[in-house]
C-alpha cells in the first residue's frame, strides 16, 4: 500500500536534513506505529509524505498503491487518498465547519471523477458520524476548530477522516492532549476504519494510544531513519526502556 | 466656475489625494467630465422625489465643487418625521457625469439607502450626496462599486447628524481605473452611534480608495469603523480614515481598523489612519494590518483535497465577510457575499 524507499528530506532550504535514507512499507489492511524521541523526524515524515511546502525530498521515493506521490501537489495526494490527522489542527475563523467539510468532500470526489455529493446525503452522513463521535450539531455550525478544546479538535480530525474515507491514514500525535474518555472515542473511530483495503500509520510518543489501537508493527524512528522494528509487544518494551538504545 | 482644465483636478501633490491621482487618471479619459447625470430612483412608498436648484453646500470637497459647477439641478428626497419602511431607497444609473442628491431625514425617520454604482460606460462619474439626519433619525446605507476597469468614479457623501442618531454604512468596491468612496461625517449632536464599514476586492490594475473623515463635535458618540481590503495582480488599495475629536466631544468611544490582505507581490496598499483628539476623556483607537494568507492554513485545506486556488478563495471570503455581519438585511448580505464570491 504505502512504500517508502530510501527517502531523504530537508527542511529550511536544505539547511537541515531530517529524514535520512528511510525505508518503510505499510501493507493494506495493517496498522503500523512509529515511535521515537522528540526531534527524531516524526512530524517531518508526515509532512514530507503529504507534500507540505518547505520540505524538500533529496532522494528516494514514496509510493501509494504503486504510484509515486512525490510529483503531486498536497491536494492531489489528498485526493489519491492520503489523509493526515494533524498534531495541531488549524483554526480557521470565518469558515463554518460544514462548509469546509462539504468543500473538501466534493473536491475529493471531483478529483476522482465522481459526482458531487448532494446536500441531503451529505447532511445525513455527517449527522450520523457526528453522533457516533459525540460531536454536538452546534460545533458543526461554528468556524472550523475556532474555540474548540484540544479534545474537540482531535475528534474533529477523526470526524473528517470518517467523512472522507481515505485509503491511507497518517495520524500525527493524535493522542496528545486527550483525556482517557476522548482517547477511547478517537480509538474507536480509528478502529472502525481498519479495513483490508486501508493502511494506517500512527505516529506517537507514548504507548498509551496503542493499548486502544493495537498495531501490527511498531517502528522506532531515530535520527531520521527506522532504527528498529517489532510487534505490538515491542511498544511496551520501548515504554519501559526508552529510546536511548536506538539513538 | 471651473472649466474643463485638467490641471485644476487634484493630483498626488494634494494631501487628500496623494494616493489617488485624479488628475493623471483623467488624462486618459474625458467622457463625462462636463455632463450632468440623471440617476434612477426607486422610492419606498411614502417618499417623493423633488427637483431643486443645486445650491452650494457648507462642507466642501472636490466632489461637491464639481457637482455645483456642472449640475443645474439637485435631486431631493425628504424622509418625513418618524418614517419607517421595509423598502429601501435604491439609487442607480449613476453612469456618466455629475449628480447631486440631497436627503433629509426628519426627526425619528429611518431610511434604508442602497446605492448601485455600476457603470459600463468608461467615463468620469461623480456623485455627491448630502444627507442631513435630524434628532433620533437613522440611516442604513449600502454602497456597491462595480465598474469597468476604465471608469473613474468618485462617490462622496457629506453627512450631518444631530443628536441621538444612528448610522450604519457598508461599502463594497471592486475598484476601477480610479474609484473613491469618500464619507465626510459631521456629528453635530450628541449620542451618535455609527458603524462605517467597507471592503474592497481588487484585481488587474484596479484602484480603490476608501476615505473617511469623521468630525465629532459633541459628547457621547460611539463610532466603529472596519475596512478590509484584498489586492491581487497589480491593483492598488487605499485607506484614509480620520477621527477628529473636538474639545467638547467628551466620552467619545471610537475605533478604526483597516486590515488588508496582499495576494501578489506587485499589488499595493497605502493606509493612513489618523486620530486628532482635543477632548481629554475619550477612548479612541486605530489599528492597521497588512498580511498574506497563512501557508499553514492553506496546507491544512489542501491536505483535505481542496485545490490551492479554491482554498485561497475560501480564506479570502472568510477574511472580508465579517465586515458585512452588521447588515440587517439578510438578502442584501447574501447578495454582497455572492458578488464577492464571484470575484474570488
Amino acid at each position: 500500500m504505502l512504500k517508502i524507499n530510501n527517502l531523504s528530506a530537508n527542511v529550511d532550504n536544505g539547511n537541515k536534513q531530517i529524514i535520512n535514507n528511510l525505508s518503510l512499507a505499510v501493507p493494506a489492511g495493517e496498522v503500523h506505529a512509529i515511535m521515537g524521541p522528540n526531534g527524531a523526524g516524526k512530524s517531518t515524515l508526515s509532512y514530507v509524505l503529504t507534500g507540505k511546502p518547505g520540505y524538500e525530498v533529496t532522494s528516494g521515493d514514496v509510493l501509494l498503491s504503486g504510484e509515486s506521490l512525490l510529483d503531486f501537489s498536497p491536494e492531489e495526494r489528498a485526493a489519491k487518498g492520503i489523509f493526515l490527522s494533524f498534531q495541531y489542527p488549524i483554526e480557521i475563523p470565518g469558515v463554518p465547519t460544514m462548509t469546509f467539510l462539504k468543500t473538501a468532500l466534493n473536491a475529493q470526489r471531483r478529483a476522482n471523477g465522481l459526482d458531487e455529493m448532494g446536500a441531503p446525503e451529505f447532511l445525513k452522513k455527517s449527522r450520523a458520524l457526528a453522533t457516533e463521535l459525540k460531536i454536538k450539531p452546534e460545533m458543526l455550525k461554528r468556524p472550523l476548530n475556532v474555540g474548540f478544546s484540544g479534545g474537540e479538535k482531535k475528534r474533529m480530525e477523526i470526524f473528517q477522516m470518517m467523512m472522507l474515507e481515505p485509503n491511507f491514514i497518517l495520524m500525527d500525535e493524535t493522542d496528545s492532549g486527550l483525556d482517557v474518555d476522548a482517547l477511547r472515542l478517537v480509538a474507536e473511530g480509528v478502529n472502525k476504519l481498519r479495513d483490508p483495503k486501508r493502511g494506517i500509520l500512527i505516529i506517537t510518543h507514548y504507548q498509551r494510544l496503542l493499548d486502544y489501537i493495537v498495531p501490527d508493527k511498531v517502528h522506532v524512528l531515530s535520527a531520521g531513519r527506522i532504527a528498529a522494528s517489532g510487534d505490538a509487544e515491542f511498544a511496551k518494551k520501548l515504554e519501559v526502556e526508552g529510546y536511548d538504545a536506538y539513538a | 466656475m471651473l472649466t474643463h482644465d485638467i490641471n485644476l483636478f487634484p493630483s498626488r501633490r494634494d494631501e487628500k489625494w496623494k494616493y489617488s491621482d485624479l488628475r493623471s487618471s483623467l488624462r486618459h479619459l474625458s467622457d463625462g467630465i462636463e455632463d450632468e447625470n440623471k440617476p434612477n430612483f426607486l422610492l419606498p412608498d411614502g417618499l417623493t422625489l423633488e427637483e431643486v436648484d443645486c445650491e452650494f453646500s457648507s462642507v466642501k470637497n472636490i466632489s461637491s465643487a464639481l457637482a455645483e459647477n456642472y449640475c443645474n439641478k439637485a435631486w431631493k428626497i425628504n424622509v418625513p418625521e418618524s418614517f419607517k419602511s421595509d423598502q429601501s431607497l435604491i439609487i442607480s444609473n449613476l453612469n456618466s457625469g455629475h449628480s447631486r442628491i440631497i436627503i433629509n431625514i426628519n426627526t425619528g425617520g429611518c431610511l434604508s439607502l442602497v446605492e448601485y454604482y455600476e457603470s459600463q460606460s468608461n467615463s468620469f462619474i461623480n456623485t455627491n450626496i448630502i444627507i442631513n439626519i435630524m434628532d433620533k433619525g437613522e440611516l442604513d446605507r449600502v454602497i456597491f462599486h462595480d465598474d469597468t476597469q476604465e471608469t473613474v468614479r468618485i462617490s462622496s457623501a457629506i453627512i450631518n447628524s444631530e443628536s441621538n442618531t444612528k448610522i450604519t454604512q457598508n461599502a463594497i468596491s471592486f475598484g476601477s481605473a480610479l474609484s473613491r468612496i469618500e464619507t465626510l461625517l459631521t456629528a453635530s449632536g450628541e449620542n451618535l452611534n455609527a458603524t462605517i464599514n467597507g471592503a474592497y476586492l481588487l484585481s488587474e490594475n484596479r484602484h480603490c480608495d476608501m476615505t473617511s473623515n469623521i468630525e465629532l463635535l459633541k459628547p457621547n458618540c460611539h463610532i466603529r469603523q472596519l475596512v478590509k481590503g484584498v489586492v491581487k495582480d497589480k491593483s492598488n488599495g487605499v485607506f484614509q480614515g480620520k477621527f477628529h475629536v473636538h474639545r467638547p466631544a467628551q466620552h467619545t468611544d471610537a475605533e478604526m481598523r483597516h486590515d488588508a490582505l496582499m495576494l501578489s507581490d506587485r499589488s499595493k496598499i497605502r493606509s493612513k489612519p489618523e486620530l486628532e483628539i482635543y477632548a481629554d476623556d475619550v477612548a479612541c483607537a486605530h489599528g492597521n494590518t497588512i498580511g498574506q494568507l497563512d501557508e499553514d492554513v492553506l496546507f491544512y485545506l489542501r491536505q483535505r483535497s481542496i485545490p490551492r486556488a479554491e482554498a485561497e478563495a475560501m480564506l479570502t471570503e472568510a477574511f472580508v465577510s465579517d465586515v458585512f455581519y452588521s447588515l440587517k438585511d439578510d438578502q442584501l448580505q447574501e447578495n454582497i457575499l455572492t458578488k464577492i464570491r464571484g470575484r474570488l
